[in-house]
């Protein structure tokens, strides 16, 4: 669906940091519909760049993304929304919305200049809702509710949108545990419901080897690996991108992997 | 899908379209109510029967012409001047992601100020040339510095970076200033307190030509407004966010700097720059009802000129027949309210 | 002996003289410094000019202060150039109280002049006269004064009194941020003596600014507009307002001249100009 050719992206030379080295380069990949894919990485890899590359936010300096064949710079911005939604880390609204007036605006890509929302899209947007949980919050302003129930309601906008795929920028990172199962719970759910494929940046390793079958891994902006998760997700392999020692193994409770990171290995 | 909807369990009080019709109407009506009403009130009693009867002949009828000419521009004046500051102060907000931006923020009432310091401190100078009128320069000068400031935005990437937008605005706003504390005090004493007359506000305006040469600038202004609100909303959440949700956001943003620039400029050439309606009439409409900009923009047009008429009709009773610069008033209303904000959120 | 008595009697006389002299030399300032136009025409005016060492920024009479340094004025006055200066006497505007406390610091006298009405000039006057030592001189100045406005109103007298609006400052080209004189100061003063009635005779300040309800409302018979300075007055922006006698009779008079807007010596001559305008007839 997404196909992603010799990317490379320059922050503009100011606020680059010193020494300018590229923030994504020559990094290729492919992303079908319906795919669990996890970019891994440690922190300034260019995982949220390649994520706006992905997602047509952000203009490579050099290289092209295509959405299904078609170059997504060509393709309008309202179109690229109806079928890609993203979800950042956090929102913070400048004003105060509830959680339904943002969930609606999930559905800006699907209306008109001067349409206001109508039935079908207060539909659409309960349903989102209903799948995220955060129903009871509809009437609620967002800076009341708590971190996970804010990242769900981020999520039901983003459902909203009717995509087909969905970009999440470390979506759990900023949530404590308990946060943490609730969303990844429901990104497995949407996937086994809706057949819903999302590209993932994460440096936790644990809800990578959760929820994705296959992983990027990325360093200094480019790809060191790539591949179905068990290949990828290994003793050398995370040695090797994050320098550390970690036991990988599938648990049987929980039914997927895991890592345990054992010691820091001397660089 | 209805199914879905019977047993959704949300229902919002009203549907949005409701809910936009009923605020556009409600703010209508205020502009209109508070417009007729206003002329009829002031430091000299008139009688509105003998200043509409056109049996009088003109040159004696005193209240026709009170109403006419001393009155009904400057009611006009101050509903368009009262809604473009509000409705500005709404897009600046939204564009700098800021509530507490104002229309004044980037440097645009400032530029206004020197324009105007320049023409009715050095006037006499150009006294034969007939563009050297105070509006008219106070509109050039805020036209200037918003061209510096969006140079600067726009200069250093392809984009847009409201951060520089806001450093640039203030640094201007500085620098203005400073120029023109330097030309007051080149000023003798009569025009120095001119200028500062200026500075606080004036709205009578005694004819309608300033109002009508303003008008192409307010209506171009309003109706890119009209375009803006459910992009604004968007933007409220982020540059990137409003970017995977299908917004142009380059597009928007400049609209909204354009529009608000050009509707605060045309706001100052007519009356001065008055303060706190950029600021006071936002955060009462979303207190009221909420901060979908589709309902705020509309309502602060509304209340916005309503807001000004009534500041402009205290300033011109309440130490009659001395009348009161119509920006202490605005001043003796937004602080107060401000205080209330700070002192309810805590 | 009758020699040595008249010699003793010289003798006596030269150092009466003498001492006299020294006297009259240390009371008298000899380096005055004048902050206020009006004050620096009065100290010319009463004789003490060629003792004048500096004047203010804005002063412009008479012709012999160009050539005088210049030490700032009522929002600015730099002390540091009056200290260097050395004046014995320094004439300030009223309100100037960190000036005065400065100079009292440094030892240095000094008279506060402040603005007021006709009869506050001609005792401004004889005050300046009396702190430089030329009574005699302020004195005559003083009575000169107080004769010619006599004479502007005995000829006015018993004309019917216009009236009027009298305008010292407005924005060029329209009627907005327009400045008139209320029923204070010495200005209304000069309007009265020239045989107007001033619209504002009932708000007692010296400076109002006009609305145009308060001109739709007043109707003025004249305006007479002020202006320090010769160069082209546009009095086009009354045609707004073409239902104001004033307008409607053609009787919106520019007057322009440095004396018009000063209380000071000139005020005379002032008032005759005004008188001639409104009752051209008695001229």
């Amino acid at each position: 669906m997404i196909s992603a050719r010799n990317l490379s992206f320059a922050y503009p030379a100011r606020s680059r940091p010193a020494g300018g080295r590229p923030a994504v380069a020559d990094v290729s990949l492919d992303v079908h519909r319906g795919a669990r894919l996890g970019i891994l990485g440690p922190n300034g890899s260019g995982k949220t760049t390649l994520l706006k590359l992905l997602g047509g936010v952000l203009t490579p300096t050099s290289g092209h993304v295509t959405l299904d064949g078609v170059p997504v710079g060509r393709l309008g911005r309202q179109a690229v929304a109806r079928r890609l939604a993203a979800v950042p880390q956090d929102t913070h609204p400048a004003f105060d919305y509830t959680a339904l007036e943002l969930v609606l605006m999930g559905r800006y890509p699907h209306l008109g200049a001067f349409e206001v929302e109508g039935a079908r899209d207060l539909a659409i947007a309960d349903e989102a809702m209903a799948a995220t949980g955060t129903r009871e919050f509809s009437s609620r302003y967002y800076s009341t509710l708590s971190g996970g129930e804010r990242q769900r309601v981020v999520i039901a906008s983003a459902l909203a949108q009717q995509p087909e795929l969905l970009l999440l920028d470390e979506p759990t990172a900023s949530l404590d545990p308990g946060f943490q199962i609730e969303i990844a719970g429901l990104l497995g759910r949407l996937h086994a419901e809706r057949g819903l494929g999302f590209v993932l940046s994460t440096h936790d390793l644990n809800l990578a080897a959760s929820l994705c079958d296959s992983l990027v891994l990325m360093r200094g902006g480019a790809v060191v690996a790539a591949g179905p998760t068990r290949d990828v997700l290994t003793r050398d392999g995370i040695a090797a991108l994050y320098g550390i020692d970690a036991d990988v193994g599938f648990h049987e409770r929980a039914g997927h992997m895991v890592v345990v990171p054992v010691g820091r290995i001397a660089p | 899908m209805s199914v879905a909807l019977a047993t959704s369990g949300v229902a919002p009080a009203r549907p949005v379209r409701v809910r936009v019709l009923v605020v556009s109407l409600v703010a209508v009506a205020a502009t209109l109510g508070s417009c007729l009403l206003a002329p009829l009130v002031g430091s000299t009693s008139i009688n509105l029967a003998r200043a509409l009867d056109w049996s009088q002949p003109w040159a004696t009828n005193v209240d026709a012409q009170i109403f006419f000419i001393a009155r009904l521009p400057r009611v006009l004046a101050s509903a368009l001047v009262g809604a473009a500051l509000a409705a500005a102060g709404v897009v600046f907000q939204a564009l700098l992601r800021n509530p507490l931006a104002t229309p004044f923020t980037l440097g645009i009432s400032a530029g206004a100020a020197l324009g105007a310091m320049l023409v009715l401190t050095f006037g006499g100078v150009f006294a034969a040339a007939a563009w050297a009128t105070v509006p008219l320069a106070s509109f050039l000068g805020a036209a200037g510095a918003v061209f510096v400031v969006y140079l600067l935005t726009v200069a250093r990437h392809r984009g847009f970076s409201t951060h520089v937008l806001l450093l640039a605005g203030v640094t201007l706003n500085s620098l203005f200033s400073a120029l023109i504390l330097m030309v007051q005090y080149f000023a003798d004493m009569t025009r120095a307190v001119q200028t500062m007359r200026w500075l606080l506000g004036d709205l009578d305006i005694a004819s309608y030509a300033p109002i009508l040469a303003a008008l192409p600038l307010l209506v171009l202004a309003f109706g890119i407004f009209l375009w803006l609100p459910r992009s604004l909303n968007l933007l409220a959440l982020g540059e990137d966010q409003a970017a995977s949700r299908g917004v142009d956001v380059l597009r928007t943003q400049r609209l909204a700097f354009v529009s608000a620039s050009l509707a605060t400029g045309a706001a100052v050439s007519i009356g001065g720059p008055i303060g706190f309606v950029g600021i006071v009439v936002p955060h009462m409409v979303r207190l009221l009802i909420g901060a979908d900009h589709r309902l705020v923009l509309p309502a602060s047009l509304g209340f916005g000129a309503a807001f000004l008429v009534g500041c402009d009709l205290i300033a011109r009773t309440v130490m009659a027949p001395v009348e009161l610069p119509v920006g202490i008033v605005t001043a003796l209303i937004g602080g107060p309210f401000f205080l209330w904000l700070l002192v309810r959120s805590t | 002996m009758i020699k040595a008595v008249a010699v003793f009697a010289v003798r006596c006389v030269i150092v009466v003289l003498l001492l006299g002299f020294l006297a009259d030399a240390q009371t008298r300032p000899q380096r005055i410094i004048s902050l206020v136009p009006a004050a620096t025409e009065i100290l010319f005016a009463v004789g003490a000019g060629p003792r004048v060492v500096a004047v203010s920024s804005y002063d412009r009479e008479p012709a012999a202060v160009n050539d005088l340094p210049r030490v700032g004025a009522l929002i600015d006055p730099n002390v540091e150039r009056i200290l260097s200066l050395k004046p014995d006497l320094v004439v300030v505007y009223g309100t100037q109280h960190d000036l005065k406390t400065q100079l009292d610091r440094a030892g240095i006298p000094h008279t506060a002049f402040t603005h007021g009405g006709l009869p506050d000039v001609t005792a401004a006057i004889r005050a300046i006269g009396a702190r430089t030592g030329d009574g005699a001189q302020a004195e005559t100045v003083a009575k000169e004064i107080e004769q010619s406005l006599a004479a502007v109103a005995r000829r006015v007298a018993g004309r019917p009194r216009p009236r009027t609006l009298l305008v010292f400052g407005r924005e060029p080209g329209t009627l907005r941020n327009m400045y008139a004189s209320g029923g204070k100061g010495f200005l209304h003063d000069m309007l009265h003596t020239a045989g107007a009635e001033n619209v504002f005779a009932d708000q007692l300040r010296e400076s109002v600014q006009v609305t145009t309800e308060m001109l739709l409302t007043l109707r003025p018979d004249v305006v007479l507009e002020l202006h320090s300075a010769e160069g082209q007055a546009d009095v086009s922006a009354w045609q707004s307002l073409p239902s104001l006698p004033a307008v409607r009779d053609q009787r919106v008079i520019v007057l322009s001249g440095s004396e018009l807007m000063v209380p000071g010596p000139r005020v005379g001559r002032a008032a005759e100009r005004f008188a001639r305008v409104l009752h051209p007839g008695a001229f």
